[in-house]
């Protein structure tokens, strides 16, 4: 071939040979080496210029799609999915730090109600025990017994007399 | 790498031009061979197709033939013939171009008797003057296999001529 082309320019000799060989086989007989590369006709080199303006054209006109874009946009619905997962994991932490906030909170309350009982049980033990240590005092220090109700002392009865009153006239 | 867009493929001006008379012609009956409906198209595609490339093609021709296969297959989907594989080529009347004033009746019978297989790797490897790499890159096929494949073409070939397993005078 006229033009270089490097598969060809350095093809080893031993493919050469076998190609020699096929071409007895298939009776072709040997490659015809031509001295002088025909000159082109004018008609080949105008189509050949007018394909090479046609790629150049299509060169200038296609439309560039960046390889990122590209995978930007196969990457997208795995990003909106992953978005959305984010978003709901979110909320469902805060909720549950929500919630836990609050447990806490009433277990702090109910720790308080119980430690405010249990004080309020042992001042009535307390004023109780006072309470009967006093009456037991009382019952050594009076000579008698401790009654078990109150005993309140009772005058003695009135009794009413016919003439411990007068009428008194009514106006005139 | 990436190619300015004075340069072509090819290097030069000029040498574009002698690469384009020399190609385009064969490419045209390539994709013909496929049984391509407008095999002119199909050429000119895949010329356009290399230039519009920003990186450099490391093997143009490889590309071009690469090319215009694929798109002969892709037009030809819809008839639901993939499998042929240059089945045109021993069907006169279908396979037309150039090289048909060289292969004659003889070469087009033995061709017809490789299995398809065989015979792409050997059409691209004897008739297009291709290198193993180049074939390689336009099958999607590793080195080996093509090598392995056109040792196996050159071997029915040698059954056509001797089937009697003696050996032939041009061996």
């Amino acid at each position: 071939m006229s033009w270089s082309d490097p598969a060809r320019r350095f093809e080893p000799a031993e493919d050469v040979q076998l190609r020699a060989e096929l071409r007895d086989l298939l009776g072709l007989g040997p490659v015809a080496v031509a001295s002088t590369p025909a000159a082109p006709s004018a008609e080949l080199a105008a189509l050949a210029d007018d394909l090479r303006r046609e790629a150049q054209r299509r060169r200038r006109t296609e439309r560039k799609r960046p390889t990122w874009g590209l995978l930007a946009a196969a990457a997208l619905p795995l990003l909106a999915a992953l978005a959305g997962l984010g978003t709901w994991g979110f909320q469902q932490k805060h909720r549950a730090d929500g919630l836990a906030l609050q447990a806490q909170r009433q277990e702090q309350e109910l720790t308080r109600m119980a430690a405010a009982h249990a004080a309020e049980v042992a001042q009535e033990r307390q004023a109780k025990e006072e309470a009967q240590q006093q009456l037991q005092l009382a019952s050594k220090q009076g000579g008698r017994k401790a009654e078990p109700y109150l005993v309140i002392p009772v005058e003695k009865p009135l009794k009413f007399q016919g003439d411990d009153y007068q009428r008194v006239k009514g106006k005139p | 790498m990436e190619q300015s867009p004075q340069e072509t493929p090819f290097g030069s001006e000029e040498a574009f031009h002698g690469a384009f008379a020399e190609l385009y012609p064969r490419l045209v009956s390539y994709a013909r061979r496929y049984g391509a409906t407008f095999p002119e198209d199909i050429a000119q595609e895949a010329f356009v197709i290399l230039m519009q490339r920003d990186v450099r093609v490391e093997h143009p021709t490889a590309f071009l033939y690469g090319t215009v296969r694929t798109l002969s297959l892709t037009e030809r989907r819809p008839m639901k013939n993939q499998n042929l594989s240059l089945e045109a080529v021993s069907e006169p009347g279908l396979a037309g171009g150039a090289d048909d004033q060289v292969l004659n009746q003889e070469v087009r019978e033995r061709m017809r008797l490789l299995s398809p297989t065989f015979r792409e790797a050997l059409w691209l490897f004897v008739v297009e003057g291709l290198s193993i790499r180049e074939i390689a890159d336009i099958l999607g096929i590793p080195e080996a296999t093509v090598k392995t494949r056109i040792h196996r073409a050159k071997a029915q070939l040698k059954d056509q001529l001797n089937p009697s397993g003696g050996v032939h005078v041009l061996v």
